[in-house]
């Protein structure tokens, strides 16, 4: 798709009221359906009409959104920070040496507890990037050549120590199951923005280097939240999504025919159930034909310029690679999907760092970094949130040639959706240790993830269990300082 | 934070003054407050939970987050912080502190944002007041039978009503009125069988559908081999049972006789005590049966590896912890594997308890890595590939395979006698010639086997006639030239006889195993040869060789001879085409890497009815053939149209190809084997299995749900098997799990039938009976039930018959406006849950109504239709996913192939499980990816033909048929705006397939077995779309 064929956002930039326009008889719930149903029965025409994407429950925003959408790019396994984006040059210096106990006394450790600690130098030499001069990695020469595009967080913590929960927790602000996810929450409360495509969209892709960690379909879970919240993980291989052609001898027309027929029997039977699940299912069903056009097209990477693959370094469109997902990932985001999680299972290096951490930031590095160019180029990137990282950060301690999980200091780094370019935040102690200057909790960066939505993270609630549960639980500020002045 | 640790430091300085001023307002107002309330609130139903929500997070069990040193979970601490004031109650601070106003002093405080409501604080008010009595945790108190609610009149009598009725009484709630007769009958064949009602039984149940013919209708379907069929997969999740390894190549492992013993358990209502016991320790019980040692599989169903590089005692390590998981999760519905790295964090399991529980299953016979590796050498699986099997294994007869194996040998029969009734009318000089020249060939050689004298190339002698020896050590190559032996070749043979006169084995070593490596060529008279093509090969005697975890059938180009073979030894090659050498034509064998020393060829015109028995044609003596012969002996017919037929060739091959799948009615199964040497259990600090500096531990159980000793009581039921100073046997642990001191199996496992009977358990989180899990609804329910079920030794068919047979398992799912108002959980069940079928049933039940399901019941792993290249990133070995089109792509989705690491996508977009973990509960979402699937799997397209056949079967209207297809899958007429819908659909579909005739001869699907389509291909289309459209349906996936 080229630019010009870019949807264009109908709303002014000045405008953060939500749109209100689109029709909104889906959404009702339980005892109102019946009436709804009613009249569709005595209209023919606005039941023929396909249906709306989910409205979220937010009428008005908090705040003056900037993003409109995410694209969260997770480095699954916990890449480690010091090889990434925080230099330490003292850590190089005790490489080799017992770690000072005066950083590590009574804290948290994982595989390396009751073993003696040794600082392990930095396996990765720094360079300054861009007019911001942040310092990079040279592993990722060109993350550094959009250095003035991203804001590097240094000072990120987390609470969990094992890939699961940190999973669990990076993506529900809680290690407790049945947290509805981010992406779930996004469309909780903003609704669904692309009529033709599940809102949330989640697809992995694997290193071939060690250090690959299974990842659970807990992780994109609506949890309590309805499950049409959830969400849908697509092949990266093969038919995107199984079951998305039409059966033989079916043609579109058919087939529309048999789902609307489907769909009023539905509505019929909610007379007699009134059943909220089958209201959904009604949805669903809607969802389902249009994902049925739309998804072919998605994947159809035909229309794509050779240059654009170069960009992301896709060999094969759709060979299942992280670049060819970033693509996917801004296809998807073109077409108004919410949030979009890509998984890169690679970066779990308790051992043979050096080696494998330099595989999997060559199958990252260069698309990562095409994705937000791209995006800029097309004019997207202000209004959507790239985010790179992982569930949590590794030691600065050695684990033989690796490093272990580690939680009190980790990285990541944003750009775009009114995120302000060129700037490192925070800092850790100068072991890399722990963050000291302005830690970012995992709730405050949810918060401030939602700010950027429009969203004041302790107003999307849902009742559940009779407790109003939000995203940031009971914890979560705005870091304002990473956030483009209104 | 600043300012909470000054008010906590306040509270300490100035509690005495503080409390003084209150107390006399305090005591003005309970008094009043008493009277107005009812009973005294359970710490463990109403004040624990609120704690724990509003308190526990800075003053519970964890220390590291503890303020102010005050924890509340524990009486004494509370008491000893003086939180709670024992001399006086009101004047506890507990009480002053969440009553209190000021934002200094209150609590919970207001940052937290967890306010407790007004009648919260009345409640702990109440309990404090009361003396602030604790309780053990619920499910951690063996449970005690309660009881009974007085009957009230004009009410059910029965016990499970009479607990649900009182606390709907309390609610002030009442019961929603009975389901509709048909919905019922739906709801309780789904329920019981996973199939809906036949159309007799709807109409039966329409004749006479009183409590009597309920309850019969019960005993039927409880009776009913489909019974266990529904039961299994809620245990399978649970144990993890699963077709393949789950770690790395996931590749497939021998367990299926397993999961047919738990589906057999059910329907021979196996006593849930046996039931365990066979499981954990089948293979301990005196003198074991094939079905303990299968039942013993349990111990074999965690994830397994074969990885190279992989650390064996590392994923010894996560075997062990996996069972410790799997254990703790299905009998104790606890969060034992918690305990791995750390003590619990809610629960009193202490890590040593995880690795207690460990050492149970230290003694199996197993190993970390299923592979022999330079770096990881693993001498007892020497030459171990990707390709073989997970021992400790053995072979167990299958009832399947066996039936099967006889249905499909009858089948032969029939086949063979149809063939030769078509061929005498068609062929009929051929089959006379057949007849004379085999009689003729059967005179000479009674046998069936003519020795073929051959001419080799290399250094042989002839020692006897027919035979030939071969004099080098070992040959590379030898070459075997056989001339036309004046009838058509249909199979060869090649003996293996005694290396000498008088010698009883086929080499001077009598353990020397040998690859024999055959070559067939056709050698024309200019001398050119061409490869001659083999159709089967197979040996009695011969190694296996693997692919994927299965003995490949047959042989490929080489025979893989054993040691010890028995003189006589044969191989049989069955050729693809009877081979009639011309005089001036040879046949060529070339034989490479033999040891082998006295040989015979010999050559038959005939077909063994099994390769492995040569000298078997099915008949006594060789028979005077002739016609009449051909009608009555299936074995002569079989030979003769083999013989003359390709047509009929190929038929006779595929029902034999079938039958070889059988594998002789056995299989193989993974089991449990103890080592006399069990392997040293450790505590693995903070789980770290590098970390031997743990303290060894012997089996034993969590102290504290066995009054504080680690050992089962004595009392258990059962002799003890081990000595009093012996350790403790998994014999022992599964005694212990199902004794009546347990607190917790009995609870688990009735919350389990509850839940699949209501969509709900009793207590809501099947997997968690921990602190963390939810205080049940009706605990003395779930205690009446659990100690019923303990009493009436374990006896899950009557449990599950008192739930069915319930007013409030029959009542309509329909909430009430008052239900829907003040219980919209239904907490209080006075209505049925409505809950969506689960993945296995999803399809089932299209299949059933649509006439096509295979109901056998048990046998290897199916595969039904699945898209294409699913399994593309699956490697060691590489494979595709074998597709069966025969009838078993119709049986039960419980006998669907399970492959953890890429699970079906049906069975995983209907939320079914990877298996990989214990699974207690399974999710049940609603998306779009499980509509596509009703719409377009070409299963449920199959489905939709077969309905449409059906409805076309007999001479109706439209309406007539539409009101019959309806039935069959929703067990219920359609109304009238939804019979006018779909005669509306009908005709529209009609209209779109007349204009489009190339998509009506598309769309419906091939049935094998059934009859051909209809002659109107446009007419079946329609119906197929009304078929489809029912399918889809909500209700249709819905249990109402």
């Amino acid at each position: 798709m080229s630019n010009n064929e870019r949807p264009k956002d109908p709303q002014g930039a000045g405008m953060w009221q939500r749109d209100l326009r689109r029709r909104t008889f889906l959404r009702s719930a339980g005892l109102g359906f019946g009436s709804v149903a009613l009249n569709l029965l005595l209209n023919k025409e606005a039941m023929a009409a396909p249906a709306a994407g989910d409205e979220g429950v937010l009428k008005e925003l908090h705040f003056p959104p900037r993003a409109k959408r995410i694209i969260h790019l997770c480095m699954a396994g916990g890449p480690s920070q010091l090889e990434s984006f925080d230099y330490k040059p003292r850590l190089k210096e005790l490489d080799g040496q017992p770690f000072p106990e005066s950083f590590t006394a009574g804290q948290q450790l994982a595989q390396l507890q009751n073993t003696p600690l040794k600082a392990f130098g930095p396996q990765a030499e720094f360079r300054k990037w861009g007019a911001s001069g942040q310092e990079i990695s040279e592993l990722f020469p060109e993350i550094g050549g959009i250095a003035d595009q991203i804001c590097i967080l240094r000072s990120l913590h987390t609470e969990q120590i094992n890939h699961d929960p940190a999973h669990a927790f990076m993506n529900s602000g809680s290690i407790i199951k049945g947290r509805p996810s981010m992406g779930s929450w996004l469309l909780y409360g903003l609704g669904n923005a692309t009529e033709n495509l599940p809102g949330f969209v989640v697809m992995t892709s694997t290193s071939r280097c060690g250090g690959a960690q299974p990842i659970s379909a807990r992780q994109w879970s609506a949890g309590f939240l309805p499950s049409r919240f959830q969400g849908v993980q697509f092949q990266s291989r093969g038919a995107a999504v199984h079951y998305i052609g039409n059966p033989e001898g079916v043609c579109q027309s058919a087939q529309r025919q048999l789902i609307d027929e489907v769909n009023q029997l539905n509505r019929l039977a909610n007379e007699r159930y009134r059943d909220p699940e089958l209201e959904t299912r009604i949805a669903q069903y809607e969802l389902a034909a249009r994902m049925q056009t739309s998804i072919p097209e998605l994947t159809d990477f035909s229309g794509e310029t050779q240059e654009t693959l170069d960009l992301y370094g896709v060999k094969q469109p759709g060979d299942g690679s992280f670049a060819s997902n970033c693509l996917l990932a801004r296809r998807l985001a073109e077409r108004g999907v919410r949030m979009i999680q890509l998984y890169h299972r690679s970066w779990d290096h308790h051992g043979n760092l050096k080696s494998d951490m330099a595989i999997a930031a060559r199958d990252v590095d260069r698309a990562s970094a095409a994705l937000v160019r791209d995006l800029q180029r097309l004019g997207m990137l202000d209004e959507t949130i790239v985010i790179w990282g992982g569930e949590f950060g590794r030691t600065p301690m050695g684990q033989g040639n690796g490093r272990d999980h580690h939680i009190l200091s980790m990285c990541a780094w944003v750009a775009g959706g009114g995120f302000r370019g060129g700037l490192t935040y925070g800092a850790t102690d100068e072991l890399g240790y722990r963050a000291v200057e302005d830690p970012v909790s995992v709730h405050d960066l949810h918060a401030t993830l939602l700010r950027q939505f429009g969203v004041d993270h302790k107003r999307l609630t849902y009742r559940y269990q009779g407790r109003d549960f939000r995203l940031t639980d009971v914890s979560g500020e705005i870091v304002t300082e990473i956030c483009q002045p209104s | 934070m600043n300012r909470r640790t000054r008010a906590n430091a306040e509270w300490l300085a100035s509690r005495g003054r503080w409390l003084c001023s209150l107390i006399g307002w305090l005591a003005s107002v309970s008094a009043a407050s008493l009277t107005a309330q009812d009973a005294v609130p359970r710490y463990n139903r109403e004040i624990r939970p609120l704690l724990a929500e509003h308190c526990f997070a800075c003053h519970g069990p964890d220390a590291a987050q503890r303020q102010a040193d005050l924890r509340l979970d524990d009486r004494a601490a509370a008491l000893a912080a003086g939180a709670l004031d024992p001399d006086d109650w009101s004047a506890s601070e507990l009480l002053a502190r969440i009553e209190s106003s000021d934002p200094e002093l209150m609590m919970p405080p207001p940052e937290a944002q967890k306010p407790l409501q007004a009648n919260d604080r009345q409640a702990i008010r109440r309990w404090v007041l009361a003396g602030a009595a604790y309780e053990q945790h619920w499910a951690y108190v063996p449970p005690v039978r309660p009881n009974l609610p007085a009957v009230v009149e004009n009410q059910s009598q029965h016990p499970i009503d009479r607990l649900i009725d009182q606390s709907l009484a309390k609610q002030g709630l009442s019961p929603a009125p009975l389901a509709e007769p048909e919905l019922l009958l739906r709801r309780l064949c789904l329920d019981l069988t996973g199939l809906p009602p036949t159309p007799g039984q709807i109409a039966a149940w329409r004749e006479d559908h009183s409590p009597a013919a309920y309850a019969r209708l019960v005993d039927d379907l409880l009776g009913s081999p489909h019974f266990g069929e529904r039961m299994a997969p809620a245990w399978l999740d649970v144990v993890r049972y699963a077709d393949t390894v789950g770690y790395h190549g996931d590749q497939n492992q021998n367990v299926f006789p397993y999961r047919d013993w738990v589906v057999e358990s059910f329907n021979r209502n196996l006593p849930f005590d046996q039931f365990t016991l066979q499981q954990l320790a089948g293979d301990l019980l005196p003198n074991p049966t094939p079905a303990d040692l299968t039942a013993s599989c349990f111990n074999r169903l965690n994830m397994m590896t074969r990885e190279g590089g992989a650390q064996p005692k590392e994923y010894l390590a996560k075997y062990s912890a996996d069972r410790v998981r799997t254990v703790a999760g299905a009998w104790l519905g606890s969060t034992l594997g918690c305990a791995e790295c750390h003590d619990h964090k809610y629960d009193p399991f202490q890590m040593k308890d995880f690795y207690r529980m460990a050492a149970y299953f230290a003694d199996l016979r197993q190993w970390g890595v299923y592979q022999d590796y330079g770096y990881t050498p693993n001498p007892d699986l020497r030459g171990w590939s990707n390709d073989h099997p997970f021992p400790p294994e053995i072979q167990v007869e299958v009832p399947y395979l066996r039936q099967r194996l006889a249905r499909l040998a009858q089948e032969r029969e029939r086949a063979a006698l149809e063939a030769a009734g078509r061929l005498l009318a068609t062929q009929r000089e051929e089959v006379l010639g057949w007849l004379n020249a085999t009689d003729r060939f059967l005179q000479t050689y009674p046998s069936g086997w003519q020795p073929l004298p051959p001419i080799p190339s290399g250094e042989f002698e002839f020692p006897a006639a027919g035979s030939l020896k071969l004099t080098a050590e070992k040959l590379d190559s030898v070459s075997f030239t056989i001339e036309p032996p004046g009838f058509a070749i249909q199979s060869l043979r090649l003996e293996l006889l005694p290396h000498a006169d008088g010698a009883d084995s086929i080499h001077p070593n009598p353990d020397q195993r040998m690859n024999l490596t055959f070559s067939w060529e056709l050698q024309g008279a200019d001398g050119a040869k061409t490869p001659l093509k083999i159709h089967f090969a197979d040996a009695a005697a011969k190694l296996p060789a693997y692919y994927n975890n299965a003995e490949q059938l047959g042989m490929g180009n080489t025979w893989r001879v054993p040691g010890r073979v028995p003189p006589g030894s044969s191989a049989v090659w069955a050729l693809d085409e009877p081979l009639r050498l011309q005089p001036d034509q040879r046949l060529v064998i070339t034989l490479k890497g033999t040891a082998a020393r006295m040989l015979r060829w010999s050559a038959s015109p005939l077909v063994p009815l099994d390769l492995r028995q040569p000298g078997e044609f099915g008949w006594g003596l060789a028979p005077v053939l002739d016609v009449p012969l051909l009608s009555s002996s299936s074995v002569v017919a079989r030979q003769m149209a083999l013989a003359i037929s390709p047509a009929e060739r190929q038929t006779l091959r595929s029902i034999e190809g079938s039958m070889r799948e059988c594998r002789d009615g056995k299989a193989w199964v993974q089991v449990s084997q103890p080592m006399n040497q069990p392997l040293v259990t450790r505590v693995l600090p903070r789980g770290d299995w590098t970390n031997e500096t743990g303290e060894v531990v012997a089996p034993g159980v969590p102290a504290f749900l066995n009054g504080g000793r680690s050992e089962p009581l004595s009392n258990s039921s059962g002799p003890k098997v081990a000595p009093a100073e012996a350790i403790e046997t998994r014999l022992d642990l599964a005694r212990w799990l199902v004794a009546p001191e347990n607190p917790l199996t009995a609870r688990v496992q009735v919350n389990r039938l509850w839940k699949h009977f209501f969509g709900a358990g009793l207590s809501a989180v099947l997997d968690d009976f921990g602190i963390q899990g939810q205080y049940p609804t009706h605990p003395d329910l779930l205690d009446w039930l659990a100690v019923e079920f303990r009493e009436r030794a374990w006896d899950t068919k009557h449990i599950v018959r008192l739930i069915v047979t319930s007013q409030a398992y029959q009542r309509s799912s329909q909430p009430t406006a008052a239900a829907r108002e003040r219980d919209p959980k239904n907490l209080w069940l006075a209505h049925q849950n409505a809950r969506r079928l689960e993945a296995e049933i999803v399809r089932d039940q299209a299949l059933a109504a649509a006439g096509l399901l295979v109901v056998d019941v048990g046998g290897p792993p199916v595969f039904p239709y699945q898209p294409p290249g699913y399994y593309s990133q699956l490697q060691f070995p590489d494979r595709d996913y074998p597709e069966q089109r025969d009838d078993r792509r119709y049986r039960r989705s419980v006998y669907m192939h399970w492959q953890r690491t890429f699970l079906h996508p049906l069975l995983a977009n209907f939320d079914a499980p990877p298996r990989e973990e214990c699974t207690g509960m399974r999710t049940e979402a609603n998306t779009p990816l499980q509509a596509l699937t009703l719409l377009n799997d070409p299963g449920f397209i199959e489905a939709a033909t077969g309905l449409a056949r059906i409805a076309l079967a007999t001479a109706e209207s439209d309406r007539q048929r539409l009101e019959r297809l309806f039935e069959r899958v929703l067990s219920r007429r359609p109304m009238a705006a939804e019979l006018d819908s779909l005669l509306a659909f009908l005709a529209s579909q009609r209209e779109h397939f007349q204009a489009h005739p190339e998509d009506a001869a598309k769309l419906p699907r091939p049935i094998p077995g059934l009859l051909p389509a209809p002659a109107d291909p446009v007419e079946l289309a329609a119906w197929v779309s009304v078929g489809r459209a029912v399918l889809n349906l909500h209700e249709t996936i819905t249990r109402y």
